[in-house]
């Protein structure tokens, strides 16, 4: 019997490709600050299936992919909250939230 | 094929239909949609990867935390009087479509064969163990996550009081 395939590697490691590649799609080409960061969490569920997935079939033997996948939600969760505060800020001082157009902070 | 194997099928294609759903849906309710869409579909892949209490986190975390401070934030940015474009220019679309391309070939080309094609059936990682390694040898990553939130909520108070927009 060959290998099922929800017992090989390769498949999680794709569709935690194909979460990379959206999030870059959405990166580049989405305007709103609110779209990027939408991007940036499926950017980061990709990194987290990445490490849970090479836990489980390279290195059984202990639980570091795990942990780090729940270290990787928590830093998501504080980038979150203060990208949504600073989202709301710039609504606040500017009435609108496309990153292109906020140039104060560059010089 | 088992009716495990199709349930994967489905899980994945809940991933990506979701992932391609927040990425391209031209309004950002719809986009928080898919992005939830996504996270149920990676918790599914987590129970098969033999992870339950990774996917309870994620669940609870994602769909129960993020989605929701993403929805308030969308609804207080609310009704965008000057009505936003929502895409920037279509090369930039291309450039990622290409930066996807190679990346497959890549992945393709040189990290397919790299791992062996099976795991070791008897994976079985519960919860107990993930505390063991939190509380022993990854306590000071654990303290410092926690550092971290603490931090993030303080300036999170401090940009939401003492800041004044014009209104």
């Amino acid at each position: 019997m060959t290998a099922l395939l929800y017992n090989q590697v390769y498949v999680y490691l794709f569709v935690a490709l194909f979460l990379l590649f959206c999030g870059i799609v959405g990166l580049l080409y989405r305007r709103t600050l609110i779209g990027m960061l939408v991007s940036m969490e499926l950017i980061m569920n990709g990194a987290g299936l990445n490490l849970v997935a090479l836990n489980r079939f390279i290195a059984p033997e202990n639980a570091s992919g795990l942990v780090f996948a729940l270290i990787i939600m928590g830093i998501a969760a504080a980038e979150a909250a203060l990208a949504l505060g600073i989202v709301i800020l710039i609504f606040r001082k500017h009435l609108h939230i496309e990153g292109g157009n906020l140039q104060e902070m560059k010089e | 094929m088992s009716s495990a194997e199709i349930i994967f099928f489905l899980v994945i294609l809940v991933t990506m239909g979701g992932a391609v759903m927040a990425v391209l849906a031209g309004s950002l309710i719809h986009a928080m949609i898919g992005l939830v869409t996504a996270m149920f579909g990676i918790a599914g892949l987590y129970i098969y990867l033999n992870s339950p209490f990774l996917a309870m986190m994620q669940i609870l975390i994602y769909v129960g935390a993020i989605s929701v401070l993403i929805a308030f934030a969308i609804m207080l940015v609310g009704p965008f009087y000057l009505k936003p474009k929502e895409w920037t220019t279509l090369g930039k679309f291309v450039a990622a479509l290409g930066i996807g391309m190679i990346s497959l070939l890549l992945f393709v080309r040189f990290v397919i064969d790299t791992f062996p094609r099976t795991g070791s059936p008897t994976f079985a990682m519960d919860t107990k163990r993930i505390g063991r390694a939190f509380f022993d040898e990854l306590m000071l990553p654990f303290e410092l996550i926690s550092l971290l939130l603490v931090v993030g909520i303080l300036g999170a108070i401090m940009l939401a009081l003492f800041s004044r927009g014009k209104q």
